[in-house]
């Protein structure tokens, strides 16, 4: 077994035993839902459902039920793609790249994370979808054999790209995921008295045992998609750039995009993982193994990861000053002066100075505090692509077809309507999934679990 | 060993029982095995077994699935006998006329199948040589509009009578009548001026004709005709010719567009427009910006008003005396001495025209063309325009004695409405309900017609022969290019059918054929079938000398504190085409809006009053209400940059059918999610305000310009302008303005400076090189190879006068999409013409005043009389067009003749082209514009009827997809095949684009970039061409070229 220093905060908090960890993972999915977990999720659905109802709309009338125009052609839709595919980001972050720097503290809220990545990927594939004008053809984007004669993918397009990386990302993710799941299904399994709960989790754990040799395997299996999604992490988000980075707009070609966009969606993601889960721990009563230092660890990726977004902001706007290019300095001028002011300075205060915040301790410390910025950042960031996307083709080269976007209702729905469905999912994960990767978080339990660290059994060893 | 151990599994098998046998010989021991599939006995029973069953199922599903595919059966019936000149497939072409009572021209009509889809100018032939204007190329629509009358309309019957049960009718109510009034608008047309005489002969006691012939236009000129019948003793409006001007003067007069025939001067304007040696001096005062105005040289900004003071300080100064006062504010005064040096010098090369409508400002124009000597050069009286003939003193009397119910017995109206475009309308339309014969000729039932007691329709002017003398000397005919859709009858048939001198045949009828082609013989045309192949000629008359008489007068139009202007717009004019969707949606050339009219006034002014002075697509403009002539209107105030303080300006033409008469599907306002907006009387809404009704009245004469008060109302109103920025913002990369004087020192660096960039050299030292050098990508492989399409657009020549748009959108199939969505950025142009003002932080359009201090919130509002550039825009086939590299299906691709072409088929409408488009010229298809229910009333592509005038080359596109302009690729392959049918290469000059034949000024060149003897090879190679935002890298196959002011 492992053992760390003393004075490192125990992660897991106070008098668990092997046996409470599984008690308090399988409790909320053996016992009954809460009241609260019925109203959460009738309000989601309906959310949800109203979102499918003018998708449903959209793809019978056409695009212009949103309030797009000739000079703007992406706004909301795209905004939220890029929002929904940062947030997604965490996720593997945590479980892949946390994994092999072999940060234990991950343990705690790798399953969620992850969970939470699916679903923001799912709504985020959404977009791109429902954006095109012509859905039903749109599988003509997948390099597949033909009848249409030499018809071919146009591989230079970076929407082509995106596709390829969405759905790399989306599969990686999902694989993963289900790994980690495996030896978690077994223990609800094993613990399952009603026939359909052990029938359906004895098909979800894939026929785990829990041998020395399935364990050997789970490990290696980890390790490797760890290694094979650590790449990804940082390019899906590189891509998702580039579809402005290749442009020839002024405010989209622009060659820092990759590492700012990356550091960006981990930014995002990061605060989307503690906003869902500070309501988690409580309501799940998973206090004892997500707590202050969890949350803590998290604000200082946050804090760094947004020192890197306010220095690409800085760097940007010098950059297009100093680069003397009219149409450049002239789009970065028009995004803190012209008529989206407001969106930008939103951008700005949001996610330039309310992480700054948190150097200092007892800000970072801070529950409440915590929360509060995590909605500030999400908030933050979705203006942040709203900026890029709109701010810059709203006024591009040709002051005569200059434009101004206004969402319609349908765009304003359809936006609503997919956090709706997330929450959806994210319910129902929280409902019937083990929130917790509790096989992992046993394999800490010894090492920094609170009562063995002050247990005096535990110094005797060193 | 032998074996001996013997195995068995049961006793019977070693005893070999007949049992077992049996058994062990049967493969299947139970043989009911299907009934236990078919327990239910009466399923046994059926005839159809599982497996057939499962057979029908599988055929009928496959067979339901294929029929369901399976397109609905469209008739396609092949001719039998192929007439002479249909091939299907193979436009014919007609030389024709146009006249319509406000634009004359002579056109070429294009049919395909027997159907006339669309209208260009005739270069070959007549007096306009090509030009036309937005209306006449429009004005193929409205063949196909539903709502045109179909057969005999009579009061009171719901349905249509026959036209013999009506033409008995009216000869027994002219029989009985005293007295006869024949109602017209300016009728230039020989034969039916005969005719008309042939009817006033058939009605005459004691050989005095009972038939009074009142002409009456919406639009009056007759004080040009008052002045020259005091000056010249001649009531005429004389020929101009501005080719001739070295010098030309206006005075309030939209020349280039809506005065008189402007389609004729714009292409005479454009010839001495030409930068160099003998370019013109356009000087132009007025008081709102019209076209012409932002096309001159200099510009006054004056009240209507202070015209008289302008002309009276021209006269005095080159030497004329008058008694009006010549005092002018500064301003004015700066530009007057420049024109008065430039009419000093270009003596009797000089041409001032005015405007107003007022006899005395009238005289005083005379004295200075006079004083100048211009008559005999660029004016000629001989040659008199036939045209607005309007005898408005008549017209007056007539319709005050139908408004008093002392109204004729009998009138007979073709095709007047002084029920929209006079005072008083509701009382005249009330006062012609009365009427005991009332018959109209209109082809709708239109605000007069409404309440004829008969009304006979007209045929449109494509379904009828018509002749036409619009100049003294010139002689033209109109030949039907279609069978008359509806059962229409031409007014020279029926007036000579009213006279007892025909008898009608249906839509076989020759009587007007015949009519026209006696005519054509008594002036001299006795081969009638040259004389249609050719459309037009010149006929002898007789040449009179004009002498110059000096009229003295002091009268003029008095001032007030404020002003109002009315003045036509492009694209309504007097609204007689206000059901034609295509003109409704026209951006007008100056303030880009459409589909209504507004109060124009100047944003400096508008902003110390507290009116909005910017608007966008969910922000409208304040609204205000307008008394002048004791008349009240409610309009928005829209900010118009070089509208002169103390004015405002409000378009005519608009308030079409405000009490729902039948005037044209597209006429009224829709609603946001289709169907029409209701007015508060229930019927449908009209579109704008009427300002008719609000004239005055200048010595009997109709006066545009009045004093008058404006109050700001509560409310806002939202506007549907296609452009809602309207400066370049100091980027001297998209338009280029110089001077004549810069132009002429030949020093390209100072008005045509070359994009060059720094790099390294091998010393590591900057050097600056050309943009070519920093190229990433390879070339486009089409230089010298076969074709290359390109085009150059002359900023110097083109006026903004939205032709070339109008024919894009006929040629194109270019959806109509309506006020709300033109309001919401969505307008399907594929060629639309940006207009720019200078700001104060401009020294002229894109060039910035100070390079180190220019404030960009200044640089977005126009000058206070700013500087005007028009610059179409349409899709610039980039060869490294950005729009193609980031289609993810390959849907836009490059042609080897260096076309960027679109594949609707193959679009999956992610619109990252259109975003990536530096140009911003791609559309996208929001909704399915051909069926969804928002452009049922807007769209002709929605209408059985209307869907005819679909060009059969071009593709209508569903939704979901991009398009732009393809530089008319169905043209390019159209002439491609000629060429190769008749072994030879295309010769240059012979493909035209829609919008290039448009244009009056030849503006637009297109041909072969790789044919080094080509003209558009030359226009590119000139010292003036340059590449809009050649910076970016794209290499677009337009090139501009640097407007040249004098």
């Amino acid at each position: 077994m492992q053992k760390e220093a003393a004075i490192r905060e125990p992660l897991i908090l106070g008098n668990k035993t092997y046996h409470d960890v599984t008690e308090d993972v399988c409790r909320p999915i053996e016992g009954k839902a809460p009241k609260m977990w019925y109203i959460l999720f009738s309000i989601a659905l309906i959310i949800g459902l109203y979102g499918v109802g003018s998708i449903l709309y959209l793809l019978g009338t056409g695009i212009g039920v949103w309030g797009l125009n000739k000079t703007i052609g992406w706004a909301w839709d795209i905004t939220n793609f890029v929002w929904w595919v940062g947030i997604g980001h965490a996720g593997t972050l945590i479980s892949a790249v946390l994994l092999l720097f072999r940060q234990k503290w991950r343990m705690a809220i790798n399953r969620s994370a992850e969970a939470m990545t699916i679903f923001a990927v799912f709504m985020a594939g959404t977009f791109p979808l429902i954006h095109m004008g012509r859905l039903w053809v749109g599988y003509w984007v997948l390099p597949i054999p033909n009848h249409f004669g030499s018809l071919w993918v146009n591989f230079n397009s970076p929407l082509l790209w995106d596709v390829f990386a969405i759905s790399t990302y989306l599969s990686v993710s999902l694989v993963f995921w289900y790994i980690g799941l495996i030896p978690d299904f077994a223990t609800i399994r094993d613990r399952a008295k009603k026939p359909v709960a052990k029938r359906m989790y004895s098909i979800l754990s894939f026929g785990w045992s829990g041998r020395a040799k399935h364990w050997n395997r789970f490990e290696l299996v980890s390790l490797v998609l760890a290694g094979l999604a650590t790449p990804l992490v940082f390019s899906v988000h590189s891509i998702v750039s580039f579809d402005f980075a290749t442009s020839v707009i002024p405010g989209w070609h622009t060659t820092i995009f990759p590492p700012y966009f990356v550091a960006g969606a981990v930014f995002s993601g990061f605060a989307m993982v503690q906003t869902l889960l500070l309501v988690m721990r409580k309501a799940m009563n998973l206090e004892a193994y997500i707590h202050t230092k969890h949350v803590e660890y998290m604000n200082i990726v946050i804090m760094v990861t947004g020192s890197i977004v306010g220095t690409a902001y800085i760097t940007e706007l010098f950059i297009s000053w100093y680069s003397g290019v009219e149409y450049e300095a002239y789009a970065f001028l028009n995004r803190a002066t012209g008529p989206y002011w407001w969106a930008y300075w939103s951008m700005m205060t949001c996610n330039v100075i309310s992480p700054q915040l948190m150097w200092i301790r007892k800000l970072r410390r801070s529950l409440l505090f915590t929360f509060f910025i995590s909605i500030v950042v999400n908030i933050g960031m979705w203006f942040e692509r709203y900026v890029i996307i709109v701010t810059s083709i709203h006024r591009d080269y040709i002051p005569a077809a200059w434009s101004m976007h206004y969402p319609s209702h349908i765009d304003i729905a359809v936006y609503v309507g997919t956090i709706g469905l997330f929450f959806v999912f994210f319910l129902l994960f929280a409902r019937y999934f083990p929130v917790l990767a509790l096989n992992e978080v046993k394999t800490i339990l010894k090492g920094s679990g609170q009562s063995y660290k002050e247990s005096p059994d535990y110094h005797k060893h060193h | 060993m032998e074996v001996t151990k013997k195995y068995w599994k049961g006793i019977e098998e070693l005893n070999q029982t007949p049992e077992f046998t049996k058994h062990r010989d049967n493969e299947f021991p139970y043989q009911n095995a299907v009934d236990q599939f078919l327990v239910d006995e009466q399923l046994a029973e059926s005839s159809t077994g599982r497996r057939d069953f499962l057979k029908f199922l599988g055929f009928s599903v496959a067979a339901a699935t294929l029929a369901a595919c399976e397109a609905p059966v469209t008739k396609a019936v092949p001719y039998v006998n192929k007439p002479e000149d249909v091939t299907p497939g193979v436009a014919t072409w007609y030389a024709s006329t146009y006249y319509d009572g406000m634009s004359y021209a002579s056109i070429l009509v294009k049919t395909r199948e027997a159907r006339p889809i669309f209208i260009k100018g005739n270069k070959d032939f007549g007096f306009t040589k090509g030009g036309t204007n937005p209306q006449i190329i429009a004005s193929v629509l409205g063949l196909y509009d539903s709502e045109r009358l179909n057969g005999v309309r009579s009061k009171g019957v719901d349905t249509n009578i026959s036209v013999d049960k009506a033409d008995k009718a009216i000869i027994t109510a002219l029989k009985g009548a005293k007295e006869i009034v024949l109602l017209t608008p300016t009728v230039i047309s020989p034969s039916l001026n005969a005719a008309i005489s042939t009817m006033a002969a058939a009605y005459s006691v004691n050989g005095t004709s009972k038939v009074k012939v009142v002409q009456y236009d919406a639009i009056s000129y007759g004080a040009i005709r008052k002045a020259n019948e005091l000056n010249f003793g001649a009531s005429v409006i004389p020929s101009y010719d501005f080719s001739k001007a070295k010098t030309i003067v206006g005075v309030g007069a939209d020349f280039l567009s809506t005065w008189l025939l402007g389609n004729e001067y714009a292409v005479q304007y454009g010839v001495n427009r030409q930068p160099g040696k003998g370019m013109s001096k356009h000087y132009q005062f007025e008081s709102i910006m019209s076209i012409t105005g932002s096309n001159a040289d200099g510009r006054a900004q004056i009240k209507p008003s202070e015209s008289a003071n302008v002309l009276a300080y021209i006269l005095k100064s080159i030497g004329g005396s008058t008694l009006v006062s010549s005092a002018l504010s500064g301003e004015a005064k700066k530009v007057a001495d420049a024109a008065i040096a430039a009419l000093k010098s270009s003596k009797k090369e000089s041409l001032v025209v005015c405007g107003s409508n007022n006899e005395a400002e009238q005289l005083l124009t005379n004295a200075i063309n006079n004083q100048l000597n211009a008559y005999g050069t660029t004016i000629d009286l001989s040659n008199d325009v036939k045209l607005f003939q309007s005898n408005d003193t008549a017209a007056n009397q007539l319709f005050d004695s139908i408004r008093s119910g002392k109204g004729p017995d009998v009138l007979i109206n073709l095709g007047a409405n002084p029920v929209y475009a006079s005072a008083n309308g509701d009382k005249l339309r009330k006062g012609l309900e009365g009427l005991k014969m009332y018959v109209s000729t209109a082809r709708y039932a239109d605000e007069s017609s409404s309440v004829a007691t008969f009304i006979v329709p007209d045929h449109h002017q494509l379904e009828s022969w018509n002749d036409y003398m619009p100049k003294a000397t010139h002689y033209a005919v109109a030949q039907p290019t279609i069978r008359p859709l509806g059962d229409t009858y031409a007014s020279l048939e029926s007036i000579l059918v009213w006279a007892g001198a025909a008898v009608r045949n249906g839509k076989d009828s020759t009587v007007a054929y015949d009519a026209i082609k006696t005519t054509a013989a008594t002036q001299g045309y006795a081969d009638f079938s040259m004389l249609t192949h050719n459309s037009c000629g010149a006929v002898n008359s007789p040449v009179s000398s004009f002498v110059y008489k000096a009229v003295s007068s002091s009268a003029t139009t008095k001032g007030g504190e404020w002003e109002v202007v009315f003045y036509q717009k492009t694209a309504i004019r007097d609204g007689g085409l206000a059901s034609n969707p295509w003109l409704q949606e026209l951006p007008d050339p100056i303030s880009k809006v459409t589909w209504d009219n507004y109060i124009t006034m100047n944003p400096v002014q508008m902003e110390k009053m507290g009116y909005a002075t910017t608007f966008d697509q969910e922000h409208g403009l304040n609204l205000a209400t307008v008394t002048v002539n004791g008349q009240k209107v409610t309009l928005p105030v829209y900010p118009q940059p070089g509208q002169a303080f103390n004015t405002f300006g409000i378009a005519l033409g608009y308030g079409r059918g405000a009490n729902g008469e039948l005037i044209g599907r597209a006429a009224f306002q829709t609603k946001e999610y289709g169907g029409y907006e209701l007015a508060e009387n229930g019927n449908r809404k009209a579109i704008g305000v009427n300002v008719f009704p609000c004239l005055g009245d200048s010595k009997g004469l109709p006066s545009y310009s009045a004093s008058a008060t404006i109050t700001k109302i509560e409310g806002e109103y939202l506007i549907a302008a296609t452009q809602i920025h309207h400066t370049v913002m100091g980027r001297d990369s998209i338009v280029r303005e110089t001077t004549l004087s810069t132009f002429m020192k030949g020093d390209r660096e100072a008005f045509n400076p070359i994009h060059k960039l720094q790099r390294l050299n091998e010393h590591g030292h900057h050097e600056e090189a050309p943009l070519e050098e920093f190229d990433l990508w390879n070339a486009h492989p089409i230089e010298k190879v076969g074709h290359r399409w390109g085009m150059t657009i002359d900023l110097s020549s083109c006026i903004g006068c939205g032709s070339c748009l109008i024919a894009c959108q006929s040629e194109n199939n270019v959806p109509v999409v309506g006020k709300d969505e033109v309001r919401r950025g969505r307008e399907m142009h594929w060629l639309r013409i940006d207009r720019y003002y200078a700001s104060a932080e401009e020294s002229s359009v894109g060039k910035k005043a100070n390079e180190d201090d220019f404030n960009y919130s200044e640089a977005e509002k126009a000058a206070v009389n700013p500087a005007v550039v028009h610059m179409p825009l349409m899709c610039h086939h980039c060869n490294h067009a950005p729009c193609e590299t980031v289609c993810p299906v390959a849907a836009t691709t490059h042609s080897n003749e260096g076309l960027n072409q679109m594949a609707y088929n193959r679009c999956i409408g992610t619109r990252y082209c259109a975003n990536n488009c530096p140009y911003k010229v791609r559309r996208f298809n929001w909704f399915n514009y051909p069926s969804y229910k928002k452009f049922t009333e807007v769209n002709p592509a929605q209408d059985d009827l209307g869907r005819m005038v679909l060009n059969p080359d071009v593709t209508v596109r569903t939704r979901g997809v991009m398009e732009k302009c393809s530089f008319c690729v169905q043209r390019i392959q159209s002439t491609k095949l000629t060429a190769k049918k008749e072994a030879r290469p295309v010769k240059d000059g012979e493909l035209a684009t829609a919008c290039s034949e448009a244009c009056p000024t030849n503006a637009i060149i297109v041909g072969d970039w790789n044919d080094d003897s080509s003209a558009v090879k030359a226009s590119s190679s000139d010292n003036r061409a340059y590449q809009a935002l050649e910076e970016v890298g794209v290499k677009p196959n337009v090139w501009y070229k640097v407007k040249v002011r004098n």
